[in-house]
């Protein structure tokens, strides 16, 4: 029965006018549990538009780049629980103009709202959509050394993408361990009493987050239920 | 108004490392000890257990063990000039909230005091001459001496099952401890932790440029062990989620286990949690305090009439305390008078980087928060200042702490911020990288203090806390110093193709609050043995109220070049042995002001 919704297809169209391998999504895609769901947050446009930043920071090689690691399932995710609210933001006002670097977020939004106003005047300074890579990494860049909520923005999603890309996968990033699997790390199940001075070339032990199944089935369950994996 | 609760001997507020040993010293000497935590009740058996605690992104990157600043925040600025701003988001440091409270998330890095950090000033005017700490340098000596506090480091060394190597037994130099440190009445409980490949070639370097290499001493316990109240702890699995995270293995030693499970079911020992306390309360002739108002867990005032108090929250937030409830003169900068809030100091902390090529792997999730090699050369006054124009020193560790790989993504200087190159970098040296750090002293001066702010407030109505801080112009020197000494030390390690520095404290960089430095913000509410000079004497009792008593890193004149906790224990044990012995059975000033 074809889905009515596809978290798939609507990233995947943001590949598509620009020769960038829109067939090149594996498989056992990050979309597999949720692709059905409508995105928690974010609108079909800031979805897109959020893969495409998020690709320019992390982009594909043998390893997934960070949309197709869930990166955007994880920020939508975090947009949309705590994190996004404000939990551990302090918001009072005022907000006095003329606040320096070392003091940090001085801004007045929650992190969905500074996502939200902040990719709409994105947006508004070029179309990433038309862009080929090099033109989206200049993009990319340029807005990240504006003086405005868009150069926020570019440290925030950053921070979020990096995050998605090496988080427990019940995050609904690192999908497959795309992240660990690239550096090596074994994950949440850690004990190494036994090889920690043993000072000799060791095998990594293949990734497991802190929601792997114990019985040994190779994928975690997800934060959101549901779906057919 | 408050609804009042009948009163009881001491009132502890802060449910911590010291506060909870103040309870369990004090309930033992026949105190009725009540203990109020503005946190949460939790438990390193049910809290903290793997691998549900494993969880880089909610505990190293959300928080969620420490304070939530949208209760409790301050504001910061570098200088008198400019409007501080709200601390919005935790960054520079982290304090903690709830029960063992940072105790929780510390590293478990355990050190002495040299016996001349104790003796800052006077060490050096001694040594150097006494024009040689400048005018715009504040340190001063603590009051109390190493050999006064030894009994009582060694006691907390034993609590926690410390794994180490003495370097000073009794004033005999012992191979493989540090041979810069005091005396020690015992050696270590436990035998040191194993070292991993790069912390390892870190210390055979050092030894090769005639260094004095030894393993960081460390609360990450190597052994089955009870402490001397009962408590059982067991061997460190060198899991890699130590700092900011709780220790589910009951192997890194946290007040919960060693202290708070040996005291909790006593008679004379009762803790509330959500108490958020509001304001300490005086007697109508300012002599004594006579209690503590506090919101209690259903948000009602409540007053709680105690004997004693014993402040034992953050270092910071004591200070706080002082402030809004009119405890203790306020330090004014302008005229360089009063007290609370004088002498705040943080940590200048410097990072080396040093990257392997491919014949060393270094499997860098085998972590510990306190799995280090390190040199204590160019700490404290242990290398000669003659001519360096700068006083205290620090240690270089090499490291191992964690490869979470969040936070963990060593590359080499030149890597673009990310994009394709970043990404082939992160993964080619995520497991041929050493991690070193300069943890170096910070020295007090007239301009660096706390105080009220005018503006923002917290939920409770009270002003921020204002931090106006900036390294100052001796530690920026006193770091790149150091730093480059690391440096040398990295380029002589085996298979090492780049060494790259990073210093928080450069000449052209300010004080930042959102990079990660330390969570060792001391100072403010200072011990001594000067009423113009220090909010308490050197037994840690206030000058102006004598029924109260302070603890924790608030109590330091200056930073040392080491991690707080075990110098603070020492101290909290030095004033408990005195409230205990010469205060209570006859209540009053233990000094003359």
């Amino acid at each position: 029965m074809a889905k009515l919704y596809s978290r798939r297809a609507i990233l995947a169209q943001i590949a598509l006018g620009t020769g960038v391998a829109g067939a090149g999504f594996p498989v056992s895609h990050a979309f597999a549990a949720s692709d059905d769901r409508p995105w928690a947050f974010f609108t079909d446009d800031e979805a897109r538009w959020t893969a495409a930043v998020a690709d320019v920071f992390i982009p594909q090689d043998e390893f997934p780049s960070a949309s197709q690691a869930g990166v955007v399932d994880f920020i939508d995710f975090q947009m949309a629980t705590a994190y996004g609210a404000g939990e551990g933001l302090y918001l009072d006002p005022p907000f006095p103009a003329g606040a320096l670097a070392e003091q940090g977020y001085q801004l007045e939004f929650t992190p969905a709202q500074l996502l939200r106003q902040g990719i709409e005047q994105a947006r508004q300074l070029g179309d990433i959509a038309t862009m080929d890579a090099p033109a989206r990494a200049d993009h990319v860049e340029e807005m990240s050394n504006r003086d405005d909520i868009t150069g926020t923005l570019i440290v925030e999603l950053w921070k979020l993408t990096k995050q998605g890309y090496f988080a427990d996968p019940i995050y609904l990033g690192n999908h497959d361990y795309a992240g660990w699997r690239m550096v090596g790390f074994p994950g949440a199940h850690a004990y190494y009493t036994e090889r920690v001075d043993a000072h000799k070339r060791s095998v990594t032990p293949p990734p497991r987050g802190i929601a792997h199944d114990r019985d040994g089935s190779p994928y975690p369950p997800r934060a959101i239920g549901g779906g057919s994996d | 108004m408050a609804r009042t609760l009948p009163k009881t001997d001491v009132l502890i507020i802060g449910g911590g490392w010291t506060g909870l040993t103040a309870a369990y010293e004090l309930a033992h000497a026949g105190q009725r000890c009540v203990v109020l935590e503005r946190g949460k009740k939790r438990h390193t058996a049910t809290s903290f257990s793997a691998p549900e605690e494993h969880d880089e992104l909610k505990y190293a990157h959300r928080y969620s063990h420490m304070m939530d600043v949208k209760k409790e925040t301050l504001t910061i600025r570098n200088n008198r000039d400019q409007q501080a701003l709200p601390m919005r988001r935790l960054g520079s440091f982290l304090p903690g909230s709830g029960l063992g409270g940072a105790g929780i998330h510390w590293n478990g890095q355990l050190w002495r005091p040299l016996p001349s950090d104790l003796q800052m000033r006077s060490h050096y005017e001694e040594r150097y001459g006494k024009d040689f700490i400048g005018p715009d340098v504040s340190v001063q000596d603590w009051g109390v001496t190493y050999e006064e506090l030894e009994p009582h480091l060694d006691f907390f060394e034993r609590i926690c099952g410390t794994a180490g190597v003495a370097g000073n037994l009794g004033g005999e130099a012992r191979p493989g401890g540090n041979v810069f440190e005091g005396p020690r009445s015992a050696d270590y409980p436990n035998p040191p932790m194993q070292q991993p490949i790069s912390n390892t070639l870190f210390g055979e370097a050092a030894a090769r440029m005639g260094l004095n290499p030894f393993p960081m001493p460390s609360a990450n316990v190597t052994k089955a062990y009870v402490n001397p109240y009962g408590a059982q702890l067991h061997p460190c699995t060198y899991c890699g989620f130590c700092e900011r995270f709780g220790c589910g293995y009951y192997a890194k030693a946290d007040p919960i286990i060693c202290v708070y499970d040996r005291i909790k079911d006593h008679e004379n020992f009762e803790i509330r949690f959500d108490a958020q306390v509001l304001r300490i309360e005086k007697s109508e002739d300012g002599k004594t305090a006579t209690g503590a108002v506090y919101l209690d867990e259903n948000g009602e005032e409540v007053f709680q009439p105690a004997d004693t108090i014993c402040m034992n929250a953050y270092a910071l937030w004591n200070v706080h305390l002082m402030l809004v409830s009119g405890l203790g003169k306020p330090y004014d900068p302008k005229t360089r008078t009063g007290v609370v809030g004088r002498n705040y100091a943080y940590q200048t902390v410097a990072g080396v980087d040093a990257f392997f090529d491919d014949s060393v792997k270094t499997d860098p999730y085998m972590g510990a928060g306190a799995l280090g090699v390190v040199i204590d050369d160019y700490n404290g006054d242990n290398f000669d200042h003659s001519d360096l124009g700068f006083v205290g020193g620090g240690y270089i560790a090499c490291k191992q702490y964690h490869g979470r790989p969040i936070g963990y993504q060593p590359v080499p200087e030149g890597t673009p911020k990310w994009g394709a190159e970043w990404k082939q970098a992160v993964r080619e040296n995520y497991n041929h990288h050493a991690d070193l750090v300069v943890h170096g002293s910070s020295v007090s001066t007239p301009e660096n203090y706390l105080d009220l702010d005018p503006t923002w407030t917290d939920a409770y109505g009270r002003p921020l806390l204002r931090m106006t801080f900036d390294f100052p112009e001796n530690d920026r020197k006193m770091s790149d110093y150091v730093m480059q000494r690391a440096m040398e030390v990295a380029r002589e390690m085996d298979n090492v193709t780049s060494v790259s520095g990073t210093n928080l404290a450069a000449v052209d960089k300010h004080y930042d609050i959102v990079p990660y430095q330390t969570t060792h913000n001391v100072g403010g509410a200072v011990i001594g043995t000067d009423p113009e000079t220090s909010v308490v004497n050197r037994y840690g009792q206030m000058w102006d109220h004598h029924n109260v008593f302070v603890f924790g890193a608030c109590l330091f004149p200056q930073n040392l070049g080491y991690n707080p906790t075990g110098p603070l224990m020492g101290l909290a044990y030095w004033t408990l042995e005195h409230m205990k012995r010469d205060y209570l059975p006859n209540p009053g000033p233990l000094m003359d002001a």
